[in-house]
């Protein structure tokens, strides 16, 4: 392939070689028609069309909400009582858009692509771990939920999509409703962890043979990327919210400390900052996608368009106090920051040039998917320049807090993410195997451009209008309301492409398997829709081109094929499963439990409480939940085994260590934003660091407490050793032994606290208790967690299971989330013990 | 993998770190050195993180891209710990 090639773009020219027939079909899986397919299925394309939809319900609640707020902005509303919505369900209705829309909208609707189309690229059958696939869907879907629910309980949240403290405490906010909101956003995070852990292994384990990741797709590329950041970023976000939580349920103090609400912001903004990205790239994926077939030409510069993908995702972790510098944060960070900003700037140019020369070195078809391709080039280009007023300090300062930002904002996230509508126009024939009118295509695009610039453009000219207000100066009442037009032009011209696709559907043309000249990527080359799984043989790029190969019989009647590790690997045959009721089923078991959590209050001042229905729901959610995992634990499940093809950097390293890794890499980022917290509040104390008193009254205790877990580590590698050993009653011991030094540093921790209880101190009691008793109680919880599956594998082993090499993983892998709960003790014992 | 031998070595040395981190504080040199000794005890941590990792998580022996892995989720929190508690000095 040369950069001359017109017809062949990235991960090679798609032809089926000789005649093959269609892999597994339908498996147990009910109809499409049937409801209960929708609850049971775990196949990926099922929960892509699920993301999808379950998205765009969220973009038209989201967006309703937006045209009230519009609606109530037309006029300057100088008091409360002339306006249209109240000021308090004005700010829950601005707060609301902006979670939903960001959280619950935007980025799973690119994961509704995600789902469908990488695994179809990378020539997998499913992902890595498809009940995980589905249960990341139900948290996310009860999660929403949830937050709906959330409305009905007294006011939703109501401080703004940031979440800025000290708002987020029980202080300002102490409804039920919000504590219902912010748990519903700590179960989006918990679904957006297994998610990018299930996508990271499905894409380094499971590529096809010769599709190496220099060669991968242009959109798989971009969401490997988002992947990798969402890994990263959203468990910095899961700590703050697991905080929060504790600081509205359990009554700690970290936010209304000194300096609490700084805290926020950095928690809150290295995930932020990285979440733009995360939200973009998707879309600048399928521009770019889009762009090559539309043009017929290969992206230019295509190795150094990716290569600043990568930089942007390596450089999104270290911009983000750059929307701090309006807090207490010093001068010389603020300069750094500002310095990092602009570098940050650099890749996009290089990013922005090549797409403009892709169009100038190609001929353009100008397609709906095309247009709204070019539409969010345009709006991005317009958004990242205004956003380079905000990355300078002394213009942040004037800037911040003014509708410069709102606008600003919506050119980058929106702006960016039209190209998502293109994604939806591009691949709606192979998802529903029937071609959109094009014509009407086109007017969407006509009014949701206009629409778009209409709404926001006013927005850069009114800058001065104070953000997250119901009232503005009168003087910009003209531009307020052109914007609110501009609202319902953009709001309404979804209505003609929920008609295209719904006509369409039923009675639109046939689609071929790739209606698009110069489609090349894999998906284009199998029937629209794919059949269940997916490819008519094994999917290889070994010859350059894409082939299906035809698997060759071995003994166990499975298919003898080189990987790039250069051992064989059976294949073809393997059995692979494609219904589970149990991520449904913990899915709403999750919401159940989180909804009867909402009401536990301990963090309300003057009035700690815990209602008692609440606290009943939440019983017998947790226990449901609880057996909802031990189910979906015993089920016998066949994935896809995976490293039969590409699979660097984990070559030899199967899926499901694979997947427990990069989990610990999360729980590192979780941990370390733990400590970082304790650390941040101590520096930040009237004191300092240094005139900051332990919890504890002597280290001896701790390290006794590190005996403890040091011996239990050993435990539960001489188990591991047994298994190799083939020594039943070995693992069994050795397995008893490490529960027993489990529960052994459980009650050491009890002894330790009561004492401390009838002291006095407690959560609530300052910042040295709160942050002490969450971090160490953090750890605990990981323990009694390793507990309960110690328990179970000792069940197990009790009856002869995980004898010899090849059976023992699940002890090798609880070893190793074991051994990194250890680990992080090793850090905690003399931070919060001695030092 | 590697001998029960070589585990029991790990384990005796990691009882021992634990017990020097200990004999730190109660040194003198806390007090008159603080952060010499704080330097001390918590590259005392990271020795014995690095000895549970590398053996006992067997990290020593998998692909090297695990390790990247681990190192680049640690480089990110302490980016996070570090910067953040630089902020406000």
């Amino acid at each position: 392939m040369t950069e001359d090639t017109q017809t062949e773009t990235d991960g090679g020219h798609a032809t089926v070689s000789g005649e093959l027939e269609a892999g597994h079909e339908e498996g147990h899986l009910p109809a499409y028609g049937s409801l209960k397919r929708w609850l049971v299925t775990t196949n990926h394309k099922d929960i892509g069309i699920l993301y999808l939809a379950t998205s765009t319900f969220f973009f038209v609640f989201g967006g309703t909400l937006a045209l009230l707020f519009r609606l109530a902005l037309v006029s300057p509303a100088e008091s409360a009582s002339t306006a249209l919505l109240s000021g308090i369900a004005y700010n829950q209705a601005v707060s609301a858009h902006g979670l939903i829309m960001i959280f619950w909208f935007i980025s799973p609707f690119a994961f509704g692509f995600a789902n469908y189309i990488v695994p179809l690229q990378i020539g997998a059958k499913d992902l890595a771990f498809p009940r995980l696939n589905a249960l990341s869907y139900w948290l996310y879907a009860t999660s929403g939920i949830l937050f709906i629910v959330s409305f009905f309980q007294g006011t939703t949240y109501d401080g703004g999509w940031t979440m800025y403290a000290p708002l987020n405490v029980p202080v300002y906010t102490p409804e039920v409703g919000t504590t219902a909101a912010v748990l519903a956003l700590l179960m989006f995070v918990v679904s957006v962890t297994v998610s990018s852990v299930n996508f990271l292994t499905t894409m380094h384990r499971m590529r096809a043979k010769g599709l190496t990741l220099r060669n991968l797709p242009i959109f798989t590329w971009s969401i490997l990327l988002t992947v990798w950041m969402m890994l990263f970023a959203f468990a910095a976000l899961l700590a703050g919210l697991m905080i929060l939580s504790a600081d509205r349920l359990l009554g700690t103090t970290y936010f209304t400390s000194q300096a609490g609400s700084v805290l926020w912001t950095h928690l809150f903004w290295f995930f932020g900052h990285p979440e733009v990205y995360i939200v973009f790239f998707p879309a600048l994926g399928i521009m770019a996608e889009i762009f090559q077939t539309f043009t017929g030409r290969r992206l230019v510069g295509r190795k150094w368009f990716i290569a600043a993908m990568v930089l942007v995702a390596l450089q999104s972790f270290l911009v983000w106090m750059h929307h701090m510098f309006l807090t207490s944060i010093n001068l010389q960070i603020k300069t750094l920051f500002m310095a990092t900003t602009i570098g940050i700037s650099l890749p996009f140019d290089l990013m922005m040039f090549s797409l403009i020369y892709t169009m100038i070195k190609g001929r353009i078809r100008f397609t709906t998917p095309f247009l709204f391709s070019l539409g969010g080039l345009l709006l991005f280009i317009v958004g990242g320049i205004t956003g380079v007023f905000l990355g300078a300090v002394v213009l942040d300062y004037e800037f911040r807090g003014s509708y410069w930002v709102v606008a600003h904002f919506h050119y980058v996230m929106l702006g960016g993410g039209t190209a998502l509508f293109a994604g939806l126009y591009y691949w709606f024939p192979k998802i529903t195997g029937k071609m959109y009118d094009e014509y009407m295509g086109k007017v969407h695009f006509a009014f949701y451009f206009v629409g778009f610039n209409l709404l926001y453009f006013p927005q850069f000219v009114a800058w001065e209008t104070p953000r997250r207000v119901f009232s503005y100066p009168p003087e910009f009442t003209i531009w307020h309301q052109l914007s609110t037009v501009g609202a319902f032009v953009l709001g309404l011209s979804f209505l003609l492409m929920f008609y295209n696709f719904a006509k369409s559907y039923f009675n639109g043309p046939e689609a071929e398997d790739n209606p698009w000249a110069y489609a090349t990527t894999a998906e284009w080359a199998i029937p629209s829709p794919p059949p269940l799984e997916n490819f008519p043989g094994l999917p290889s790029y070994a010859s350059g081109k894409l082939d299906f190969m035809r698997p060759t019989a071995t003994a166990d009647g499975g298919a003898a094929v080189e990987t790039d590790g250069g051992a064989a690997a059976t294949v073809m045959d393997e059995h692979v499963d494609h219904a589970s009721i149990w991520p449904f089923a913990i899915g709403v078991t999750a919401f159940v439990t989180a909804l009867g959590l909402s009401g536990f209050r301990q963090g309300v001042p003057n009035d700690p409480t815990i209602n008692p229905l609440y606290s009943a729901i939440a019983v017998v959610g947790g226990v449901a939940l609880l057996a909802s995992l031990f189910a979906l634990g015993r089920q016998s499940f066949d994935g896809p085994t995976g490293g039969y093809g590409e699979a660097w950097p984990f070559a030899g390293v199967e899926n499901k260590k694979t997947g427990v890794w990069i989990f610990m890499a999360s729980d590192v980022v979780l941990f370390g934003a733990f400590i970082g917290a304790y650390i941040f509040i101590r520096v930040a104390s009237p004191g300092g660091w240094s005139e900051w008193e332990l919890i504890p009254h002597e280290a001896l205790p701790g390290l006794i407490d590190t005996y403890i877990l040091l011996t239990s580590s050993f435990a539960v590698v001489l188990g591991l050793v047994a298994t190799e050993k083939r020594s039943r009653w070995g693992l069994v011991a050795s397995l008893v032994v490490t529960v027993l030094m489990g529960l052994a540093f459980l009650i050491s921790h009890a002894i330790e606290w009561i004492p401390l209880f009838e002291e006095g101190v407690t959560l609530s009691s300052g910042s040295a208790a709160s942050t002490y008793f969450l971090t160490v109680g953090l750890h605990s919880l990981h323990v009694t967690a390793g507990l309960v599956i110690a328990a179970y594998l000792i069940w197990r082993s009790w009856g002869g299971a995980y004898m010899g090499e090849e059976e023992n993983w699940p002890v090798e892998y609880f070893g190793i989330y074991w051994h990194f709960v250890d680990i992080v003790w090793l850090f905690l014992f003399p931070l919060f013990y001695i030092l | 993998m590697v001998s029960t031998k070589l585990y029991t070595i790990i384990y005796v040395l990691l009882f021992a770190g634990a017990t020097a981190q200990i004999l730190i504080e109660e040194s003198p040199i806390f007090h008159e050195a603080y952060w010499i000794a704080f330097g001390g005890i918590m590259v005392l941590s990271a020795i014995k993180a690095v000895m549970v990792a590398g053996w006992y998580q067997h990290l020593r022996f998998e692909p090297r891209g695990l390790s990247y892995l681990i190192l680049t989720a640690l480089a990110a929190a302490l980016a996070l710990t570090l910067a953040a508690a630089y902020s406000i000095t």
